[in-house]
């Protein structure tokens, strides 16, 4: 009896201490960025997550990085893009985290607010290069002043049209459409060459698409739909009139049958490539889909690239892409900026348009990286211009097939019901501002 | 059943010869204790456990990043609002209801065709398990790609009958989706009601149809009088486990309809999945799961006071 | 002996009439058909450039078939044989766990007599009842502070835990099914009852382990959303997690070819598993599951 007692007590108090090294604390400590030689002479090994969507761009720089820095590794470990704020808030709980993360830019908001990353505005304010830095992936970086990331990697949304077809339909491709009024007009003449010949394509049957090749349509006049700031925020969608008018073009467009059939069923697993087969005229889309897709030197020759039009006028690109942070909790900070550093210097940044990306430099863009990457290059001038929601709702509200930004977007468009859609998606909106800011 | 990767057989249909406990000459209790000491030490350690830090985190904001906060009751109180929940169960449910009749129903049939040992019959009944072997993930990639308008298998098939034109949608309307994933899980799913109803069927002795032979019975009347009664446990130890796979869906949803359009198809594991990983709300999803423990819970005690009642 | 069982309880022979054999070889080619047609034509698909699977179907180019999505999974970036044999070493791992436990405790439960014998069996059964999913998170903090993520060692004990309930019913019920002669005689010659299990019964509960072996293997083969939780490092993912990582770009641009060919891939051991053991695996599922 006493041995069956003390058994359970072993196993009651193994139970106990299992839990308390379960709980973990949510939040971890910075680590120190003043000590001497901070981020120059760092050893060891650096632990870096990178997002498995964009691995690609970032291989290559860690390959250089541990080419030329004999006492410091990088070790590169990607994560599956749907797991990886649970991981690494797992880890967190952990007490085990990476020493740099690349993360998406839109939760480099979230993260920052959930106070996961370190403030690194004492390192960052010197920079002699900070005024070259896209300034809209800084400001999901920034919050109440303190900067909690940097720019990494752009990957933006810009409008491809095909030129050789915008010809032949009597539209000027030195003339691309200047507002969402202006792209129906060109995608109905482009229809009427027939032959299977199309307006537009794009992917509607993905949230995170629509929102990207969409909302900068409706920034472009400074009708965000987020107001005021992250953790604090209220919906502006009821009386947003550029989101109407976007709504409204992309619903006539599809109503018209200019847009490819396949345009309400492309759920990202072949997005851009039916522009490829130059039978598509205009396709909001990024330069990574296009690289990925196969793109040929003979067809890009007659791919126009401009920033996205806005509803009525001005223009906008989606500021996607991602934003590097050290976690606090991390073990070897030093390493990490070091890496950090070596990675937005313009050879490391001017690699990215090899694997679809656009650098976060302004400065990259030399006469030498125009010539090369046209189309990348009318991504670079188009950063200062670019934007993205500074939000903690944005997965919930725009990314998310159930989300009230994707439910608006298929019932306006699909449906055909314009009004109903946008009179349900304020509360939509207000109701997922809620759950993320509670 | 096969739509969650648990293994196929639930349900403790005879409790264990436990009555006495004193361990004898031959078999003594210490041993007995020791042999099935490994497989309790798993269960504790990587169920029990986890299950009752889950009854913690339920009561906590536990949010997936950040700190957490005890907030006692909060989270059960707050289900009662959760209209999403309330709409993936009673989807759930109808889901439920409408495969496990067909599950049912074709593993029946099928049963009935390959439980003689006749020549071809391995053949026949490998053919039908094979989709349950491979797995419901696997086969709803497969699907993904052949319900594509335009492109895909089903929809040229349709085409070329002349019952379509070939452009068909199918996943990004409710009904249309839904019939579509219903279809690939009868589909798949039958085959291990199929093998679990032919075992039990050539488990039922043949001295018994050789009596029913002598009363003239006909097939049928020996169908229904003979085997069906016998079959009466093993019937429903399938329908639990169908019922409760179907219950549990998860991956074929996550796969084909992502729970759209809006949260139309939306299982409850999936919203539960959701509000952890995408709302980050891990306090109140695991509030839902134990819900839905206790619920899957109640079905399977009813199911097995209703067993024990017939007995 | 999953034959001789059968052999005796064999279904009766019903005077085979005429119509009755066409009708049993009409129906059973008709469902061989229906369950057989789409997985050859999954094979058919993934033999074909991932170009044609994404267009209109066109007779032109339908048979232009290409290894090109097979050997492109072997080699360079994708690697597939790493992710194949982690996905081997963890579903091996875990069936043969499984099997030893199931058997042991299932020989405890069925023949031996304790205190709590019920109530520790019942527990293990109810484990079946508890979805996984629901736990997944407490389960991930448990075994990340046990250092057991990012380890083949730790989803073998994961996986090897929920399909235990199985494992200890198909065991218990296949020693409770075996005459308790067998064992007196073998206690008179002065086995112990590790040794009798080991020497006399072994050979007859082979149905049940084989069961319980391909069932465990297949639920971890296919598992995926504990691999995904539970493994960080690429380097050690399972199968079905890097097709998944396939897709590649921010919005999931997907080659439909790897998809179809890594499907088709994942299918093999599954069905050669299967078909191996299907001689055993009847006999274990009528003496171990459905009697109960």
């Amino acid at each position: 009896m006493n041995a069956g007692l003390s058994r359970r007590a072993v196993l009651l108090g193994g139970a106990g201490l299992l839990l308390a090294a379960c709980g973990g604390a949510g939040v971890l400590d910075s680590p120190d960025l003043s000590a001497a030689g901070f981020g120059t002479k760092a050893t060891g090994t650096v632990q870096l997550w990178v997002r498995a969507a964009t691995q690609a761009l970032s291989a290559p720089i860690v390959t250089k990085f541990n080419n030329t820095h004999h006492d410091l590794n990088v070790v590169m470990t990607a994560i599956p893009d749907t797991q990886y704020v649970t991981k690494l808030a797992t880890a967190i709980r952990g007490r085990n985290v990476p020493d740099v993360v690349d993360v998406d830019d839109i939760n480099s908001t979230l993260l920052a607010y959930h106070d996961a990353l370190t403030d690194i505005t004492d390192l960052v304010k010197p920079l002699p290069y900070l005024d070259k830095l896209s300034p809209g992936h800084l400001n999901l970086a920034t919050l109440g002043g303190r900067i909690y990331a940097l720019p990494y990697a752009a990957d933006v949304s810009v409008l491809h049209f095909n030129k050789t077809l915008f010809t032949k339909a009597g539209l000027d491709p030195a003339k691309p459409p200047a507002s969402l009024a202006e792209v129906v007009a060109a995608a109905r003449a482009i229809t009427k060459l027939g032959d299977g010949i199309k307006g537009i394509s794009f992917g509607g049957n993905n949230p995170g698409i629509m929102g990207f090749i969409g909302l900068p349509s409706v920034w472009a006049s400074k009708d965000y739909l987020f107001r005021g700031e992250p953790g604090n925020q209220t919906a502006n969608v009821a009386d947003n009139r550029a989101l109407r008018t976007f709504l409204q073009a992309y619903q006539t467009m599809w109503a018209e049958g200019l847009a490819t059939t396949s345009s309400r069923t492309e759920s990202g697993a072949t997005w851009g490539k039916d522009f490829l087969t130059g039978k598509i005229g205009i396709w909001p889309g990024n330069e990574g889909a296009l690289v990925g897709g196969g793109l040929t030197k003979e067809f890009a020759t007659e791919v126009g690239v401009v920033p996205l039009p806005g509803a009525v006028s001005g223009t906008c690109v989606f500021d996607g892409g991602d934003n590097i942070a050290i976690p606090r909790g991390a073990r070897n900070a030093s390493g990490a900026w070091e890496y950090i550093q070596f990675a937005l210097q313009t050879e490391q940044q001017s690699l990215l348009p090899e694997a679809g990306y656009t650098p976060i430099r302004s400065d990259v863009a030399t006469a030498v990286f125009r010539a090369k990457y046209p189309r990348t290059a009318v991504a670079v001038d188009a950063l200062p211009t670019g934007y993205a929601e500074k939000t903690i709702a944005y997965n919930t509200a725009v990314n998310q097939t159930s989300g009230p930004f994707f439910t608006m977007w298929t019932r306006a468009v699909f449906d055909g019901d314009v009004d109903g859609a946008f009179a349900a998606a304020q509360t939509g909106f207000t109701r997922a501002l809620g759950q993320a800011q509670t | 059943m096969i739509h969650t990767d648990l293994p196929p057989v639930q349900a403790a249909v005879t409790p264990p010869p436990a009555k006495r406990r004193r361990g004898t000459l031959t078999h003594p209790s210490r041993t007995g204790m020791l042999l099935v000491a490994p497989a309790f030490l798993f269960t504790l350690a990587l169920v029990v456990f986890p299950l009752g830090f889950a009854v913690y985190i339920s009561l906590t904001n536990w949010p997936l990043i950040g700190r957490v906060k005890f907030i006692g009751f909060d989270n059960y109180r707050a289900i009662g609002q959760d209209t999403t929940f309330w709409h993936a169960t009673l989807y759930t449910l109808i889901y439920t209801a409408i495969v496990t009749v067909p599950i049912f129903l074709l593993g029946y049939g099928m049963a009935v065709l390959v439980r003689s040992n006749r020549r071809g019959s391995v053949f026949f009944r490998t053919a039908v398990f094979l989709p349950y072997v491979i797995g419901l993930s696997t086969l709803s990639f497969i699907t993904l790609l052949e319900v594509q308008p335009g492109t895909g298998a089903v929809n040229t098939v349709l085409k070329f009958l002349g019952l379509t034109d070939g452009q068909t949608a199918w996943l990004v309307d409710t009904i249309p989706a839904t019939a579509v994933i219903c279809v690939l899980v009868i589909w798949a799913a039958s085959g291990l009601t199929m093998m679990l109803l032919m075992a039990g069927m050539q488990a039922i002795p043949q001295e018994v149809y050789e009596s029913a032979d002598l009363d003239g019975a006909g097939w049928w009347a020996k169908e229904l009088r003979v085997t069906l009664p016998l079959l009466r446990r093993t019937i429903a130890l399938t329908l639990i486990l169908s019922v409760i796979g179907s219950f549990l869906a998860f991956n074929q949803f996550y796969i084909l309809t992502q729970g759209g359009p809006g949260t139309s198809t939306t299982t409850v594991v999936m919203w539960i999945y959701e509000r952890a990983f995408v709302e980050l709300h891990l306090g109140a999803a695991t509030t839902l799961s134990i819900i839905l423990v206790v619920v899957v819970g109640i079905i399977s005690a009813i199911q097995f006071f209703a067993l024990r009642q017939e007995d | 002996m999953a034959t001789h069982t059968l052999g005796r309880t064999m279904r009766p022979a019903q005077h085979p009439r005429r119509t009755g054999t066409i009708f049993y070889w009409t129906a059973g080619i008709l469902v061989s058909i229906i369950f057989l047609v789409p997985l050859l034509w999954a094979v058919i698909r993934s033999l074909q450039p991932a170009a044609s699977i994404t267009a209109a179907p066109s007779w032109n180019n339908f048979t232009d078939f290409t290894g090109s999505n097979y050997s492109d999974l072997f080699s360079g970036q994708i690697h597939l044989w790493r992710y194949i044999g982690n996905s081997l070493i963890v579903s091996i791992g875990t069936g043969v766990l499984v099997a030893v436990l199931s058997a042991l405790a299932g020989y405890g439960f069925a023949k031996f007599r304790f205190a709590g014998s019920g109530l520790v069996f019942g527990l293990i059964i109810l484990t079946l009842m508890v979805p996984f999913q629901a736990v997944l998170t407490p389960l991930f903090l448990e075994l990340n502070a046990l250092h057991l993520t990012d380890s083949r060692i730790g989803l073998i004990l994961f996986y090897t835990t929920f399909n235990l309930p199985f494992g200890v019913f198909v065991m218990r019920n296949s020693f409770a099914s075996l005459p308790p002669e067998l064992e007196e005689s073998a206690f008179i010659d002065g086995c112990g009852p590790i040794k009798t299990l080991l020497l006399v019964l072994r050979p007859l509960i082979l149905p049940g382990v084989a069961t319980t072996i391909l069932f465990s293997f297949l639920a971890s083969w296919t598992e995926f959303l504990g691999a995904l939780t539970f493994l960080t490092d690429t380097n050690l993912f399972t199968l079905p997690v890097a097709l998944l990582n396939i897709q590649s770009g921010t919005y999931g641009n997907l080659n439909y070819g790897y998809l179809v060919a890594g499907s088709v891939i994942a299918m093999v051991p599954c069905v050669i598993l299967y078909v191996a053991l299907q001689r055993f695996y009847i006999g274990g599922l009528s003496s171990g599951a459905v009697k109960g």
